[in-house]
């Protein structure tokens, strides 16, 4: 099958799961408890204010109506009006986006700096103490729950050291880095890195972790293969052998549990924002929850849907041209 | 709304840029992270959801958008109100008070403020086929009926109960939205429809600060507003953000991030007495924590039960222990320097074998009942009211779980109502912070049975408040009242615990009060 | 189904390395705490009120601090010391920290377990249905596969819960009904919603494991032959497919009770379990006073890590000895 044609396929499953998410989304709130226009206008509205209310958001309509209705607005990109600020559902999410963007990446940059060079000389010194450190990090770190180790950190580097701040995002990273290269001033870009450490530890340790252990094992099967010792007869330095050809083997398995990893990294972003007050998505997913903001809530979560499927769908043909043996399924 | 945010970064950026070439070394010395002299951080425990000033009624909100679209009147807790916007009032009887308004007063967007506009906000708040049905009009001006214009700066309000309630209540929630701008640009007019928006533009109020910039759900920027009719306020420039967590925000005060936080835990005391240039200011306030039972199902129909639960619960010993002592110990709906506040009833005191015998006498002796807590909601309020179970699961006759929830799910039971086809949770944890000063405020919405949203059906307690609200002698109300906390203390509708304490952390040398309403205003503070 | 090759395999990687048995210790020594916690509770898990005369947490054993409270509205500063009644001290309710550590690791297990048991029930006959049919089944199986792993567990969780409330559900205590472990709690509550979600935010991994064995087996020579015999397809699933997804099964189930144990400290800690008495909880619990009294959140995070630490290394074990083939993507959550 060709890239172009298994891209195509790819792409339509993928339409089809996001449909399938905002559907289920339309349906737990068509099933939650309480009325919308009553939990739309708070407390101390009349039912005679409600039954208008209803009316004109279409809440009396039969229910196949409501959901064409929502369907057809998403198409274009309006995702409805917030409950409880009565702003745009997409501004609210957009805006959000940036601080998670900032933070997943921090991590995901913290985890593939710390991990790869771990697991490779992990996977190079096998049952030497090096290795049995690495292991033994590993392991802890797919072990300890995030929002715990958030703590912990707060704890040691926040309260008894008191090297980092321990919540907020005072300033944003573009914010930051137009501070600098307009005015030659780099407290701001100080401040966001001060503020965005723990939050990045604290979300990067366990996809630090599972990239080592990714790393070393995918790297010890390449490294037992025949092109190795192949390789190594013909005298090429050992470490070219090592970095190059079997690290570039090993990136394919670890690409794709990324991708695959993108929801627990979604969800560690929750907890990890929830933990250090960091302004993104999940936090406000919470807001809205707490509040019962269910437009908002939707919205953030076919968003987050939608960004899941779409990595995925790019991780895909990274794959495919890494390794022309992908097939689908 | 319809603009490109995009364009409006970059302008604000922009704003910024001038802002530290302008200001120069002051500004500058604020990029580094040294304090600007004149700007004063401002850490909430929640930020605003919400931008319109009608369409909520929580403490934190006030002490945001009150700087913005600031209060007609100065309302002191336990002293009254004071001419503020408004210069004169006058009670012309039948239900109609009349107030004169100054005539120098002017919106940040540089319109006039005339009577029109008052008179439509304060319809706004009341009359819920006008913009958002408003839970300031829906709690706080309960007997306000209308406000009509007489002249430029004369207006007219309307109201059902005695004047001194109707002067308690505009007293403390009567604020003035340009009318015209309103409409014009966020269809105010129209039901359904709150202000909304995440530009500075968004905001437009009399306040002696106005929006400069604004990241919604995050931070709020003030400046002094130069055409303001009054006082210069004391700083230049207002940052008002928020952290969730009590240790969040004693880090920044420590950390010189932020000059004054609120809603300090008993356990972070410690941490704010300790660091250098920051302290302690506590007060203790208006707000009421307690378990309300609603009588109109079992068990809690019978007096000698709930009196059973009063009995059961330890609230002085709570204070000491989850509060650390920071709060008081309440037998009554209303805290001392209320209005009606009865200083002749004490506290019910813990008696387990009072209780255990009244459960007897009951006829309920046995029985599995769960009490429902909010979550970061009051002063460590789930260990309160887990504690609270526990004391009352330790009766020999009686079980006891805590259920701990949302606040959502709390606030949802309480404005339920008494019919007992549709109560689920009859017995639950809130808190009531009685902020006009004034008893009807707190027991008019639990108890009336005019009150859709009572959770006490009882005609004499009732009959009681409606009395007081037809009393016009300022004395012979404040009898009726607390006459009316007496019934309360003793058929109790509430299992009552105690009045928390208000700790925040505040730079030295910042001289200012903290007040028993819980509002922050930069106003009331000095360099 | 368990054959002879697969259990030699088992024994002889548990000889050749440590983590194994250090896993199994563990493990056993959690699941036997959780068991009998009433007996190794000093004091009911639930009871609060445990203080010092000013009202003060009791710090662990060997430990004091200072703490500011007010008396008479003045603040003072007092020094709090430890109670040997309470050997890990008490939490910010006055409840006894240890008592409350080891009720705690039931809740884990017990989620973690029954979770993943009806996971497995749900996931591995849709799959192996799926897979040995083939066809449009099994396309139906796959997106909505695809769609449930769109969802991030812990936002599928939290939308569910939304929805149905926490409903904790009240589970009598065995060892107390028997009427010996005086003065401890006679059921503990098991959070209802947070139990089905996380069943059902895993059950595609188990379809998905499934119908990969099954999709590979049914093209097999003896299943064929199975086929041509008249044996009917449910028999040749049960009595061929099923055996043979026996291990990669196991190895899953593994690697979910941990990735379930981890989900349920998550919601506890966000306050939607429902109950109280959770490591996850105590965690929550402890964060307000992390600086004072540090002890509240640091000890149940530590039962957390240790419990998952023992269920990971039991599931490397398994899939060193069973099923090389399986990699880390199925620790997805």
């Amino acid at each position: 099958m060709s890239i172009a044609k298994f891209l195509v396929r790819r792409t339509l499953q993928a339409v089809f799961v996001v449909w399938g998410v905002v559907t289920i989304m339309f349906g737990l709130r068509a099933v939650s408890p309480g009325d919308p226009a009553t939990l739309m206008l708070g407390e101390g509205a009349t039912a005679e204010t409600i039954a208008r209310v209803r009316a004109q958001e279409g809440l009396d309509e039969p229910i196949y109506v409501q959901y064409l209705d929502y369907v057809q607005g998403l198409l274009i990109g309006d995702f409805g009006y917030s409950w409880r600020s009565n702003r745009e559902v997409e501004a609210m999410v957009i805006e959000r986006i940036p601080a998670t963007l900032e933070l997943a990446i921090a991590a995901t940059v913290v985890a593939l700096v710390i991990a790869i060079p771990l697991g490779v000389v992990s996977a190079t010194r096998r049952n030497e103490p090096a290795d049995y450190g690495a292991t033994l990090f590993s392991l802890l770190g797919i072990s300890t729950p995030n929002f715990w180790l958030g703590l912990m950190l707060i704890l040691l580097f926040g309260v008894w050291l008191g090297i980092f701040p321990t919540g907020r995002r005072p300033v944003g990273l573009v914010e930051a880095i137009w501070t600098l290269v307009a005015f030659g001033s780099a407290g701001d870009l100080l401040t966001w890195l001060q503020h965005i450490t723990l939050p990045a530890l604290t979300l990067g340790t366990y996809f630090t972790a599972l990239i080592t252990r990714l790393t070393r094992s995918g790297m010890v099967d390449e490294l037992g293969k025949p092109y190795v010792t192949a390789t190594r007869a013909k005298g090429l330095p050992a470490v070219l052998v090592r970095y190059k050809h079997v690290l570039r083997n090993t990136m394919i398995p670890i690409l794709t549990v990324l991708g695959l990893q993108m929801g627990t990294l979604m969800g560690g972003a929750v907890i990890t924002e929830t933990v250090f007050n960091w302004p993104g998505l999940g936090l406000r997913l919470i807001d809205a929850l707490d509040a019962r903001d269910w437009p908002l809530m939707q919205g953030i979560i076919v968003f987050i849907a939608v960004a899941f499927v779409t990595i995925n769908v790019f991780v895909d043909a990274l794959y495919s041209s890494l390794d022309p043996r992908v097939n689908d399924e | 709304m319809s603009q490109g945010s995009g364009f409006d970064l970059r302008r604000r950026d922009v704003l910024k840029a001038t802002g530290v070439a302008g200001v120069s070394m002051a500004g500058l010395a604020g990029c580094l992270g040294e304090e600007a002299p004149d700007e004063l951080t401002i850490t909430l425990s929640q930020f605003p959801d919400t931008i319109d000033p009608l369409d909520h009624i929580t403490g934190d909100y006030f002490d945001v958008l009150d700087h913005i679209y600031e209060p007609l009147f100065d309302f002191e807790p336990g002293d009254g109100i004071f001419p503020r916007v408004v210069e004169e009032t006058e009670i012309l009887g039948g239900g109609v008070t009349e107030l004169q308004l100054r005539d120098d007063v002017v919106f940040h967007n540089g319109d006039d403020m005339t009577a029109e506009d008052v008179a439509w906000t304060i319809n706004r708040t009341v009359d819920n086929d006008i913009g958002v049905a408003s839970d300031i009009g829906a709690f706080g001006l309960g007997s306000i009926t209308g406000a009509e214009a007489m002249d430029d700066t004369t207006v007219e309000i309307s109201y059902s109960g005695a004047p001194g309630l109707a002067e308690f209540e505009f007293g403390n929630y009567a604020r003035a939205m340009n009318r015209d701008w309103s409409i014009e640009n966020h269809d105010a007019d129209q039901e359904g429809e709150s202000i909304s928006g995440a530009d500075p533009e968004d905001f437009n109020g009399t306040g002696p600060y106005e929006v400069v910039e604004f990241t919604s759900g995050e931070e709020v920027v003030l400046e002094r507003f130069d055409d303001y009719w009054g006082e210069e306020p004391p700083f230049e420039r207002v940052v008002f953000n928020s952290d969730g967590e009590s240790s969040g925000r004693v880090s920044s005060l420590e950390t010189g991030e932020t000059d004054v936080t609120i809603n300090i835990l008993p356990e972070d005391v410690n941490t704010v007495q300790n660091a250098d240039n920051v302290e302690i200011r506590r007060v203790t306030s208006f707000r009421n924590i307690f378990l309300p039972m609603k009588n109109t199902v079992e068990p809690f129909d019978s007096q000698e039960f709930r009196q059973a639960m009063n009995y059961a619960v330890d609230n002085a010993g709570i204070v000491d222990s989850v509060l650390s002592g920071f709060g008081e110990a309440r037998g009554q709906p209303v805290a001392p320097g209320i209005n009606g506040f009865n200083s002749d009833i004490e506290p019910y005191e813990q008696d387990i074998g009072m209780a255990e015998s009244l459960v007897e006498d009951s006829g309920y002796g046995g029985i599995e009942i769960e009490l429902t807590v909010p979550q970061g909601r009051y002063l460590n309020d789930a260990a309160v009211g887990e504690t609270a179970a526990d004391q009352i699961d330790q009766l020999d006759n009686v079980n006891c779980e805590a259920n701990i929830v949302d606040f959502g799910v709390v606030s949802d039971a309480n404005s339920a109502g008494v019919d007992p086809d549709v109560i689920e949770i009859p017995f639950y944890m809130i808190g009531w912070g009685t902020i006009t000063g004034d008893t009807d405020y707190g027991v008019q919405g639990f108890f009336s049975q005019d009150a859709e949203t009572r959770s006490f059906d009882d005609e004499e307690l009732s009959d009681a408040i409606a009395e007081s609200q037809s009393i016009e002698d300022p004395d012979e109300r404040r009898a009726q009242l607390e006459e009316v906390n007496r019934i309360a203390h003793e058929k109790a509708p509430f299992v009552f615990l105690h009045t928390q304490e208000s700790i925040y952390g505040v730079r030295e040398d910042i001289q200012w009060d903290p007040r028993e309403d819980e509002t922050v205003y930069v106003w009331g503070m000095n360099q | 189904m368990i054959s002879d090759r697969i259990t030699s395999n088992l024994r002889r990687t548990f000889r050749e390395s440590l983590l194994p048995k250090i896993g199994m210790v563990l493990l056993v020594s959690i699941v036997l705490m959780a068991v009998f916690a009433p007996l190794l509770a000093t004091h009911d898990p639930t009871r609060t009120g445990y203080y010092d005369e000013g009202g003060n947490a009791y710090p662990p054993i060997g430990t004091e601090y200072t703490t500011q409270i007010a008396v008479d509205g003045e603040i003072q500063e007092v020094e709090v010391t430890a109670d040997s009644a309470h050997v890990l001290g008490t939490n910010n309710v006055g409840q006894d920290v240890y008592s409350r550590f080891v009720y705690g690791a039931r809740i884990s297990l017990l989620v973690g377990f029954s979770a993943t048991l009806m996971a497995m029930l749900v996931g591995v006959p849709i799959g192996l249905i799926a897979g040995y049919y083939g066809g449009r089944v099994d396309d139906a199986l796959m997106r909505v596969a695809d769609t449930m792993l769109a969802f991030p567990a812990l936002v599928l969780a939290l939308a569910l819960i939304g929805v149905f409330g926490e409903s904790p559900v009240y589970v009598p205590d065995p060892i107390v009904s028997l009427g010996l472990a005086d003065g401890m709690p006679e059921s503990i509550p098991i959070p209802g919603t947070v139990t089905i979600v996380a069943a059902l935010v895993i059950w595609v991994w188990f379809a998905r494991v499934a119908r990969g064995e099954a999709l590979s087996l049914r093209n097999e020579e003896y299943v064929k032959a199975a086929k041509s015999f008249g044996t009917t397809d449910r028999d040749v699933l049960i009595g061929h497919v099923l055996p043979n997804s026996v291990t990669p099964i196991i190895v899953l189930a593994t690697i979910q009770v941990a990735v379930i144990i981890l989900l349920e400290a998550s919601l506890a800690y966000l306050g939607f379990s429902g109950t109280t008495l959770s490591w996850g909880y105590e965690i929550e619990r402890g964060q307000d006073i992390l600086r004072t009294r540090p002890w509240v959140s640091t000890l149940p995070g530590i039962g957390i890590v240790l419990t998952v630490i023992a269920v990971n290394l039991l599931g490397d074990w398994f899939r060193d000895a069973l099923d090389p083939n399986l990699d880390e993507g199925q620790r997805g959550a």
